[in-house]
């Protein structure tokens, strides 16, 4: 009797557990809906369009025409190609080395600050400029720094450097270097914060014990902290490089792409071409080629850029 | 926090939207009327102030409001759509979500015909207009109405169709600082040789010579020069002959002819004339501002630091109207080339196609309500909208209240300011408008090249190289898309074979 | 770096890089309130008074005002949208085992790296099918799709860090996962939500091309395109008018920005902003 009792609990409870099981996987996948509902519906459908079309030739409101793969072949030959990804190259190699070491170095001095409302007062204003639309930056940049006679200029002829002003923005030597030189001191948003809080996160004890070695100042920065925010320069990293091969509107507003094709970029080229010359096959090939090339190099700073984690499991 | 809420409240706290057009539109009545036109007037905008000066415009709300009185089933609304973006145009129109009525450039309208988004004016353009009056111009055709009659056909598509209305003309003009001229001792050149040495006096005075936007160098720059020299030769090599617009835009060449020429060697650099044309305009650049893209150029005429400023008419609102002007100013146009300079010149005088500064298209939203342009009761409506425009009261109205364009309309003069500008559209018209011939791309590329070869940012070999494949790949664009066959030229080119035998330094045949 | 003349060099260093960040934004100001005729004189320079000062800022806000409360809306609703929905997706990704975890997981922020240009025509035209055009939730709806991506990628990092025995205890009770998610998970995430929520209201706020194309009515405008617009039409050469709109259509972002900023600061903490 108590055998069968014992049976009749078991059984019910594998149904109760299985029942558990399938409502939990049910609520799984309920769960899930909304974000794959709305992937699904605003981005994958519009990707695969893109997609598609890059192997037409196609205008917006007229007719298209299969061309297979006419479209890739052609940009390998395109004339902005090598000076497009060149660019690209310089941008993102550029936006690296700031993000690295701006913000890290502006966080690392308010963090060696000793009054605590002192640095919750830095942390604060350097915060604001994220308020300002961001293409107030760069009329105000365009307009009052870099123009015939904004800032720069001016500056150079109160020093009596008259022959050394130009248009900075429209002298094919010295476009892109104003390009990415605005911003300047890139100290700007919430990097710093991102920053600060890896540096906050490294405990005490690391310090203490890099000190008892004998590292000090710049040695220990370098050897303790930058190693131990490993993760947030990884993390950085990889939206610094998505968002500068994406990256077009910038060069939109500020030179379009000139002088020549001095700062063209991929995505510049893509908008261009979809927009004005109605080559949106062409355009969408570009595209495509933009997203496996963000796509590879998220891969492999994935892979090859160790976490900070990984950085302390190995010290230990 | 609950102040700021309440502020915020009371700020946002959505009012009795006051809606722009200033009185004229709020007298608008409330009840619903049938038929909405929205119309983007560009300039004209009533409520706003163009260049930030003078009153706000009242002209074009006040037309509006006399022709819903005589269509009370009709409402008129004005937008500011920026059709001048052409992302936002294209995605619009797409949709059918564009004004009924829009101010576009021809260039834009030209590249999209085929797609169906404009309405096309012809069978209105040869019926009378039904609000002139017996006797007056435009009572037998429309067409009869419009006073620059050249630049209005000039306006025909590709696909032999008129999609604009030119409502208002435009021309461009040297501004010239006349105190500054007759303190230096200085007067206006005759020909190109005094134009240069003008120039070089100025600039040893300290004084920038001459102010050009890049943009008008590609335009009307390339255009002029490109007809001083090669005006001699128009004869031998022109192969069209289109009676219809011979009267109006004598030896004008349009892509098909070009690409034949462009076959046959020219405008390539085995052409002197084409390699010609870019040498004087590199030349002539070292006269202009340092730099080429800036924006602050009336600025820099307005404050004396630049002696002529090559712009458009618009600019006589700024200069009449400005207070911070304080000096005397006036106008003369780019001095022909004679032959001492430039063997190939023939030194005529010309003035570049001048556009319209205002041209209206319909589009495909105006006849949304059968979705029929053939029985759209609104689209009759938006064209009867548009000859109401143009009576000669109206056009005065709306055109004149600003010094920017001339009126196209035979009985609106022009403001005496203007009439300058009228006298400059007398005279014959440049034979090509690169920047209007081929597609976008091919105007991209030029006007980036040149600017870069303009600036020494390229050798002349390297431009050169750039230009003819771009002037290739145009032409074979559009001879792919037009599906032209160039060989129908072949007769006609061997006729003038002759003709051309007495020409000098053409380009070899290939 | 404690001495006191170190503390002295670290605010002096810290105050130029300061004023040189925060420059910009000075003139801005500065030139907002001087007029066009002053600005062609002399290009730095403090406005002279007597004249109509706020001229720019009164039309500014005529233009502006009825944005104001669409991109509010718009954002707000997009933010609570990505971080309710991010944060239950993340919990799934980070708590939960089933099959094919990993592969979807990577499928979902494979999105984060499609061009926006490359969808943007695809994207119109397929929510003008959708009948979407000349609403709020065509901005609404594509946002959340976009912005939910980064949610779920900071969630996820964030849950990943909590004990295991919080869960424990719930399982025992049998508290299905939405029940895990709602009571244990979510009270827990407080600061990581507010700086979600910021972060993708900044990004909403900003966008301007996808708001213009989309929704032409002028009723359904946001600022961005706002101030888009007026660069591209007569007004845009009144400098003051320009930088007076930018001024303006800073102020509701500063508003939440001063009560936002210490939650924001503690989300950004709390270990979530790692890879």
């Amino acid at each position: 009797m108590s055998l069968h009792r014992f049976v009749r609990d078991i059984r019910s409870c594998r149904v109760s557990v299985r029942r558990s099981q399938i409502a939990s996987t049910a609520a799984i996948y309920a769960m899930l809906t909304p974000t794959f509902g709305l992937l699904a519906v605003f981005s994958l459908v519009p990707f695969v369009w893109a997609f598609v079309t890059s192997f037409f030739d196609y205008e917006v409101g007229g007719e298209s025409r299969f061309v297979g793969l006419a479209n890739y072949t052609e940009y390998l030959h395109d004339p902005t190609l090598l000076s497009s990804f060149g660019n690209l190259l310089f941008l993102t190699a550029f936006g690296l080395a700031v993000v690295m070491t701006a913000p890290l170095i502006v966080a690392k001095l308010i963090f060696s600050l000793k009054s605590e409302r002192a640095r919750y007062l830095y942390r604060v204003l350097f915060l604001i400029p994220i308020v300002v639309p961001g293409v107030a930056g760069m009329m105000i940049w365009q307009g009052m720094i870099y123009n015939d006679t904004g800032l720069l200029n001016e500056t150079l002829r109160l020093f009596g450097r008259d022959d050394l002003t130009r248009g900075w923005l429209s002298d094919p030597r010295t476009v892109l270097w104003a390009v990415v030189f605005m911003g300047f001191p890139f100290a700007g948003g919430i990097n710093i914060l991102i920053y600060y809080a890896g540096l906050a996160g490294i405990s005490e004890s690391i310090h203490e014990a890099a000190e008892l070695d004998g590292a000090r100042g710049l040695m220990k920065f370098f050897k303790i902290d930058v190693p131990l925010v490993m993760s947030q320069i990884k993390l950085l990293t990889i939206l610094t490089v998505i968002g500068t091969v994406q990256g077009f509107e910038g060069m939109f507003i500020l030179t379009k792409g000139g002088p020549g094709f001095r700062t063209m970029v991929p995505g510049l080229w893509m908008y261009m071409n979809a927009f004005s010359f109605q080559r949106m096959g062409y355009a969408c090939a570009i595209g495509v080629i933009l997203f496996l090339l963000i796509l590879s190099l998220t891969v492999l700073n994935m892979r090859y850029f160790r976490s900070s984690e990984e950085l302390t499991a190995e010290a230990i | 926090m609950v102040i700021v809420l309440g502020l915020a409240a009371w700020a946002l706290w959505p009012r009795q939207a006051v809606h722009v057009g200033g009185a004229a539109q709020e007298l608008r009545s409330s009840n619903p009327r049938k038929y909405t036109i929205r119309i983007a007037p560009g300039i004209y905008m009533p409520g706003r102030r163009p260049q930030d000066l003078g009153k706000p415009l009242q002209g074009f709300a006040d037309v509006a409001t006399e022709f819903e009185k005589r269509y009370p089933d009709t409402r008129i609304e004005f937008t500011e759509a920026p059709v001048g973006n052409r992302e936002y145009l294209i995605t619009q129109l797409a949709a059918k979500q564009a004004p009924d009525i829009i101010n576009v450039n021809v260039g834009d309208v030209w590249q999209d015909v085929q797609k169906g988004w404009y309405v096309a004016f012809d069978k209105y353009l040869d019926q009378p207009n039904p609000f002139i009056p017996k006797g007056d111009p435009g009572s037998a055709h429309w067409w009869d109405q419009f006073k620059y009659q050249a630049i209005s056909h000039s306006k025909t598509a590709p696909d032999g169709k008129m999609y604009c209305i030119t409502y208002d003309m435009v021309e461009t003009g040297i501004f010239y600082n006349k105190t500054m001229f007759k303190r230096l001792g200085l007067d206006i050149p005759r020909d190109w040789f005094e134009f240069i040495q003008l120039q070089q006096k100025l600039k040893a005075a300290g004084i920038v010579p001459f102010l050009a936007d890049k943009s008008a160098i590609a335009d009307w720059g390339l255009d002029l020069v490109f007809n001083q020299l090669y005006g001699s030769i128009i004869p031998g090599i022109k192969l069209k002959k289109d009676k219809a617009r011979e009267a109006h835009l004598g030896g004008f060449f349009d892509w098909d002819e070009l690409a034949y020429l462009n076959q046959k060697g020219y405008f390539t650099r085995r052409d002197p004339r084409y390699v010609q044309v870019f040498r004087i305009l590199k030349a002539w650049r070292s006269y202009f501002e340092k730099d080429m893209s800036s924006d602050d150029l009336t600025k820099m005429f307005v404050t004396q630091k630049g002696a002529m400023y090559w712009t458009g008419s618009w600019e006589v609102n700024r200069l009449v109207r400005d207070p911070d002007v304080g000096f005397d100013w006036g106008l003369f146009y780019l001095p022909p080339i004679p032959r001492s300079f430039n063997r190939f010149a023939d030194g005529h005088d010309q003035c570049v196609i001048g556009g319209s500064g205002t041209q209206f298209e319909v589009t495909n939203s105006a006849f949304d309500d059968t979705n029929n342009p053939e029985t759209s009761e609104k689209l009759k409506r938006t064209i009867a909208f548009i000859q109401f425009l143009t009576i000669p009261k109206n056009v005065d109205h709306i055109v004149n209240e600003i010094l920017c364009f001339l009126p196209n309309v035979v009985g609106a003069a022009p403001k005496p300011e203007l009439i300058p500008f009228d006298r400059i559209l007398q005279r014959n018209f440049a034979n090509t408008k690169w920047l209007y011939t081929f597609d976008l791309r091919f105007d991209e590329i030029l006007r980036r090249m040149l600017d870069l070869y303009l600036n020494d940012g390229i050798s002349e070999r390297e431009f050169m190289d750039w230009m003819e494949t771009n002037v290739q790949t145009g032409c074979d664009t559009i001879v792919r898309r037009k599906q032209i066959d160039l060989s129908k030229f072949d007769a006609r080119w061997n006729e003038l074979a002759p003709l051309r035998a007495g020409y000098k330094e053409l380009p070899s045949e290939r | 770096m404690r001495h006191r003349g170190g503390q002295i060099l670290l605010h002096a260093i810290l105050i130029g890089i300061l004023s040189l960040t925060l420059a910009p934004f000075v003139f801005v100001i500065n030139n907002s309130l001087r007029s066009n005729s002053e600005m062609n004189h002399a290009f730095f320079g403090l406005p002279k008074l007597g004249h109509d000062l706020f001229s720019g800022y009164r039309y500014a806000w005529e233009v502006l005002r009825p944005y104001t409360l669409n991109t509010i809306l718009v954002c707000v609703v997009t933010g609570l949208g990505v971080v309710f929905v991010g944060s239950v997706s993340a919990y799934v990704f980070s708590r939960c085992r089933f099959k094919g975890k990993d592969s979807l997981f990577l499928a979902v922020l494979a999105f984060m790296m499609i061009p926006g240009v490359l969808t943007l025509v695809p994207s119109f035209l397929w929510v003008k099918q959708l009948g979407l055009l000349n609403s709020h939730w065509v901005l609404i709806l594509p946002y959340m799709a976009g912005g939910q991506v980064f949610a779920i990628f900071l969630f996820k990092s964030f849950f990943d860090g909590l004990p295991g025995e919080l869960f424990e205890s719930a399982k025992m009770d049998g508290a299905g996962h939405f029940r895990l998610y709602w009571s244990v998970v979510l009270p827990l995430s407080k600061s990581v939500v507010a700086v979600v929520a910021i972060v993708n209201i900044l990004g909403t706020w900003n966008n301007f091309l996808w708001p213009f194309i989309t929704n032409s009515d002028a009723k359904y405008h946001v600022i961005s395109s706002g101030l888009f617009l007026m660069n591209q039409s007569n007004v845009s050469s009144n400098y003051a008018t320009m930088f007076a709109a930018y001024v303006l259509a800073s102020i509701p972002l500063l508003i939440l920005f001063l009560y936002a900023t210490k939650p924001f600061m503690q989300g950004v903490t709390s270990g979530a902003f790692k890879a």
